[in-house]
C-alpha cells in the first residue's frame, strides 16, 4: 500500500515540477505571482481535447501544437497587460493576473460549456508485481520529466536561458550586461505558459476537463516553489516530488480535505522557518 | 477646513437620517439592495483597515466573513441564539481567527502574506465541508425561517457606519499613521522604534471583526449557507477592487468605491449573466492599470485633500 | 561607563566578511566619526548596532544592557536614533506626520514639539506637505528632525553631508554640535573629510571590515595605515 502510494506520488511529482517551473520562472524573473497560470493549463487541456476530437490524433502528439499556441498567448498577455505591473506593488500584479484568470475561465465556459470532457485513451494500467501503474500517468511522468529536463538544459546552457537566469538574479546587472530585459520578460511568460500547456495536455488524458480545473494548479504550483525555494529553479523539482509524496501519503492516512489543510500548514511553516525553501537558495 | 466642518457633519447627519428612514419609504427590493450595499461598505472598509493602511494584502479576507457566517449560523440553528447576538459572536470568532492566523502569517512579507491568506480561505472552505456534523458539509446549513429584513437592514447599516467611523478614528490617530509607515517603509518604521508586528496584528484584528459580524447577518438574511457561498475568492477581490477604485488608505474611499461598483453591478453588469465574470475580469484589469490610486487617492494627491475625505 | 560599547562584532554575508571583529566605545556628550573607503563595512556596522542585521558574533552594549539580539524597534526605544544613507522618509505622510509617528503620550504636545523642530530647521511652512513632494535637502532635514523627535541619547548619522548644499550643511553641523552640548552622543559616517575633521573629537577608521585606526582627527590624518587604505594599492 505504501509502496503504491510512493509510486503515485513520484509519478504526479514530475507533473507538478514541470507546471510549477513555469510559475517559478515568472516569479523569479518578474516577481509576479501569476494567478492565471492554472487557467492557462486548462486552456492547454481543452486544446488537446478538441484536436483529438477533431482529428483523432494521438493526444500526446498535440503537445508541440498546444505548447506553441500557449507560448504565443503568454507572449501576448505579457505584451498587452502584465508588463505594466512588473514593478508595481504585489497587489497590482495579483489583481491583474486574477482578472485575467477569471476572464479566461469565463471564456472557456462560454466557448466550451461547463460539461465535463474526457479523452478515452490509454485508460488501462500495467501491473508490476504488486503495484498497479496507470499507463497515462506513467507517460505523463516520462514526458513531464523530459520536458523539465529540456527546460533545465535550456536555462543552463543556451544564451537566452542564461539571460533569463541573469535577469532573475538581478535585473539591473542584466541590463548593464546588455540584456534586453523586456524581451526576456516576454520569453519568460511565453515559456511559462508553454509549460502550463504541456501540463494541460498531459492531464487531459488523465482527468476530466472542465473550465475550472485550472485554479487549484496555481495554488499547487505556488506550494511547489515555496517547498523548493522561490527563485531556485532546481528547487522546483524537489518541491514537485515532495508535494506529490505529501499529497499521496496524507491521503492515505487522512481524507483529501484534511490533506489540503496539511499542505497549507506546511506552506506557512516552510515560509516562516525557511523562506528560501528547503534547498536553501539565495538568501535575502 | 474648520469652516467647512459643521457643514460636513450636517450633511452626514442628513444622509444617515435618510438611510434610517428608508425602510419606511422604500420598496422591498430597495431595502434589500441597500442592505447589500451596507454589507459591501463594511467589507471594503475592513479590508482597507489592514491592507489600505499597512500595505499587507489580505488576499483571503472573505475568510473572516465565512467563519463569522458559520459561527452565527451554527449558534442560531443549533443553540437557538437570537440572530444579533449570534452575529456579534461571529465577529468575535473572526477576531479570534485573525489572532491565530496573524501571529504566524504577519511575519511573512509581500506576496507570501497574500498567498498565505488566500490559502487560509481555501482551507477554511474545505474544512467547512469536512466537519459535516457541525456545518452540514457540502449540503450547507439551513436556518429556521424568519422575516427580519428591516432589523437586519439596521444592523448591517450600523456595522457599515461603525467601520467607517473606526477608519476615521484610526486614520486620524498616531496608531493609523504608524500603520501607514509600515506600508511606506517597514524597515525604517522599525528603526524609528515602531513595533511593526504588534501594529499589523492590531490592524488585522480590527479588520476582521466587521466581516465576521456582517457574515453572521448575511447568513441570517439569506437563511442558508454553504461552503462555496461564504468563502468565495471573488468576494475578496470585489472588496479589494472597491477600495482600489474609491481610494485606499482614505476614510471615504471604500464607501465611494463600494457604492459606485455596487450600483454599476446592479444596474448594468447583472444583465449580462453569461459575460458576468469576463466583465468582472475586465473591470479588475482596468482599475489596476488605469487608476491604482483610486478616485479619492488622485484627488488627495492633486489637491492635497486630507485622508479623512 | 561608555554610552555604547561595540565588542568584537562580526558579520558576513555568504562568504564575504563585512565587519570583522570591530570594537570601540563611545563616551557621553561627544561626536565620533566613522570613516573608511567604500565597502569597508560602515553601514553594515550601523545596521548591526541598530538591529537591522543580526551579529554573527560579538556584543553591543547600550549602557550596561546588551542590545544585540533585540528587535530594531526595541533598540530605537532604548535611545538610539539613526538616519539612512539613502533617505528613508515616509513619502505619503506629511512632514509633520513623519515626526509624529515616533512619539508617544499627548498628541497635542507631540504636535507642538513637531512644529517646533520643523521651525528649527526652517520647514514650518511645509509641515503639511507630503514628504515625498519635498526636495532632497528638505527630506534630509525631515529625516534628521524625525530622529530628534524621539529624543535619543545616541544618534547615528549615515552621511549627513552627502548631497546637501553649503548653507544647509552649516546649519546641520551647528545643530549636531548643539546636540552634543545637550549631552547627547553622535556617531557619524561621512565621506567629506572636512566635516569629519572639523566636527569629530575621535575618529575610527574601517578598512575591509576591520578597525585599522582610532584617535583624534589630526593623528588619523597622519596615520600611515589610513593613508595606505585610502590611497595605497
Amino acid at each position: 500500500m505504501v509502496g503504491q502510494v510512493i509510486i503515485s506520488g513520484i509519478l504526479s511529482g514530475a507533473l507538478y515540477a514541470m507546471v510549477a517551473l513555469g510559475l517559478a520562472l515568472i516569479f523569479g524573473v518578474m516577481r509576479v505571482i501569476n494567478i492565471a497560470h492554472g487557467p492557462l493549463l486548462m486552456l492547454g487541456a481543452y486544446a488537446t481535447f478538441f484536436l483529438w476530437q477533431a482529428t483523432g490524433v494521438n493526444p500526446y502528439f498535440t503537445l508541440p501544437v498546444t505548447m506553441a499556441g500557449m507560448f504565443l498567448l503568454g507572449v501576448l498577455l505579457q505584451r498587452a497587460l502584465v508588463f505594466r505591473v512588473v514593478d508595481a506593488p504585489e497587489l497590482s500584479s495579483l489583481l491583474l493576473t486574477f482578472g485575467i484568470s477569471i476572464a479566461l475561465v469565463n471564456v472557456a465556459q462560454l466557448a466550451f460549456t461547463s460539461d465535463l470532457r474526457a479523452i478515452e485513451f490509454l485508460t488501462a494500467a500495467w501491473r508490476v508485481g504488486p503495484f498497479a501503474i496507470s499507463k497515462s500517468r506513467l507517460i505523463a511522468f516520462v514526458v513531464a520529466a523530459a520536458i523539465t529536463a529540456a527546460a533545465f538544459v535550456f536555462l543552463q546552457s543556451t544564451r537566452v536561458g542564461k539571460a533569463i537566469r541573469a535577469t532573475s538574479q538581478s535585473r539591473e546587472v542584466a541590463m548593464v550586461c546588455g540584456i534586453d530585459v523586456q524581451r526576456i520578460h516576454l520569453l519568460t511568460f511565453g515559456l511559462a505558459s508553454a509549460l502550463a500547456a504541456a501540463g494541460g495536455t498531459l492531464l487531459a488524458v488523465i482527468v476530466a476537463i472542465q473550465p475550472e480545473m485550472g485554479q487549484v494548479w496555481t495554488f499547487k504550483s505556488f506550494l511547489v516553489i515555496v517547498l523548493g525555494g522561490a527563485g531556485n529553479y532546481p528547487g522546483a523539482l524537489l518541491g514537485g516530488l515532495l508535494l506529490g509524496l505529501i499529497e499521496q501519503l496524507s491521503s492515505l492516512f487522512l481524507t483529501t480535505q484534511l490533506s489540503e489543510a496539511v499542505a497549507y500548514v506546511l506552506l506557512v511553516r516552510v515560509l516562516l522557518v525557511r523562506p528560501s525553501g528547503l534547498l536553501g537558495g539565495r538568501s535575502t | 477646513m474648520t469652516a467647512r466642518r459643521p457643514l460636513l457633519v450636517a450633511g452626514l447627519a442628513i444622509g444617515l437620517a435618510a438611510l434610517a428612514a428608508y425602510p419606511a419609504l422604500g420598496t422591498g427590493y430597495g431595502v434589500r439592495a441597500m442592505l447589500q450595499l451596507f454589507m459591501w461598505v463594511a467589507l471594503a472598509g475592513s479590508w482597507n483597515l489592514i491592507s489600505g493602511l499597512t500595505g499587507y494584502v489580505s488576499f483571503g479576507h472573505i475568510a473572516f466573513f465565512g467563519i463569522g457566517s458559520y459561527a452565527a449560523a451554527i449558534l442560531i440553528s443549533k443553540a437557538a441564539w437570537p440572530w444579533l447576538a449570534a452575529s456579534l459572536a461571529g465577529g468575535a470568532v473572526a477576531a479570534g481567527l485573525a489572532l491565530v492566523i496573524g501571529i504566524p502569517c504577519l511575519r511573512l512579507k509581500g506576496p507570501y502574506f497574500a498567498i498565505a491568506m488566500l490559502g487560509l480561505n481555501e482551507v477554511l472552505r474545505v474544512l467547512a465541508s469536512y466537519f459535516e456534523g457541525l456545518t452540514g458539509g457540502g449540503l450547507g446549513l439551513s436556518l429556521p425561517t424568519l422575516q427580519a429584513t428591516v432589523p437586519i437592514y439596521y444592523a448591517m447599516g450600523a456595522t457599515a457606519a461603525a467601520v467607517t467611523l473606526l477608519t476615521y478614528l484610526v486614520v486620524t490617530s498616531r496608531f493609523g499613521l504608524r500603520l501607514m509607515t509600515i506600508r511606506e517603509d517597514e524597515i525604517a518604521a522599525e528603526a524609528m522604534g515602531i513595533d511593526t508586528f504588534r501594529h499589523k496584528l492590531g490592524a488585522l484584528l480590527l479588520s476582521a471583526v466587521a466581516p465576521g459580524i456582517v457574515g453572521g447577518l448575511a447568513a441570517r438574511d439569506q437563511g442558508y449557507i454553504e461552503p462555496i457561498s461564504v468563502f468565495p475568492l471573488a468576494m475578496t477581490i470585489t472588496m479589494i477592487v472597491m477600495v482600489l477604485f474609491g481610494g485606499k488608505g482614505t476614510v471615504w474611499g471604500p464607501v465611494l468605491g463600494a457604492t459606485l461598483l455596487f450600483v454599476f453591478q446592479e444596474a448594468v453588469w447583472a444583465r449580462f449573466i453569461y459575460l458576468h465574470q469576463l466583465l468582472f475580469g475586465a473591470i479588475i484589469v482596468a482599475v489596476v492599470l488605469l487608476m491604482p490610486r483610486g478616485v479619492l487617492g488622485l484627488l488627495q494627491l492633486k489637491y492635497r485633500l486630507p485622508r479623512t475625505l | 561607563m561608555p554610552v555604547l560599547a561595540v565588542e568584537d562584532v562580526r558579520k558576513s554575508f555568504g562568504g564575504v566578511t563585512a565587519v570583522n571583529g570591530v570594537s570601540f566605545a563611545l563616551e557621553r556628550g561627544r561626536i565620533y566619526g566613522l570613516i573608511g573607503p567604500n565597502g569597508s563595512g560602515k553601514t553594515t556596522l550601523f545596521n548591526c548596532i541598530t538591529g537591522l542585521e543580526r551579529l554573527d558574533a560579538g556584543r553591543v552594549r547600550l549602557g550596561d544592557e546588551r542590545i544585540d539580539g533585540l528587535r530594531p524597534w526595541q533598540i530605537a526605544r532604548r535611545g538610539i536614533g539613526r538616519t539612512f544613507q539613502v533617505i528613508r522618509v515616509f513619502p505619503e505622510l506629511t512632514a509633520l506626520e513623519n515626526l509624529l509617528v515616533v512619539t508617544r503620550g499627548s498628541h497635542a504636545e507631540a504636535e507642538r514639539r513637531g512644529r517646533e523642530l520643523l521651525a528649527f530647521v526652517k520647514l514650518e511652512s511645509l509641515a503639511t506637505e507630503y514628504a515625498g513632494n519635498l526636495s532632497y535637502g528638505q527630506q534630509k532635514l525631515v529625516e534628521f528632525t524625525r530622529v530628534l523627535m524621539a529624543d535619543p541619547a545616541l544618534i547615528l548619522l549615515d552621511e549627513p553631508a552627502a548631497g546637501v548644499n553649503r548653507t544647509l550643511l552649516n546649519d546641520l553641523l551647528a545643530a549636531v554640535a548643539r546636540l552634543r552640548d545637550e549631552g547627547r552622543t553622535i556617531l557619524l559616517v561621512e565621506h567629506d573629510m572636512k566635516v569629519v575633521m572639523g566636527l569629530c573629537e575621535t575618529v575610527f577608521v574601517l578598512d575591509h571590515g576591520e578597525k585599522i585606526a582610532e584617535g583624534p582627527p589630526g593623528a588619523i590624518q597622519a596615520d600611515e595605515r589610513v593613508i595606505e587604505a585610502y590611497f595605497g594599492r
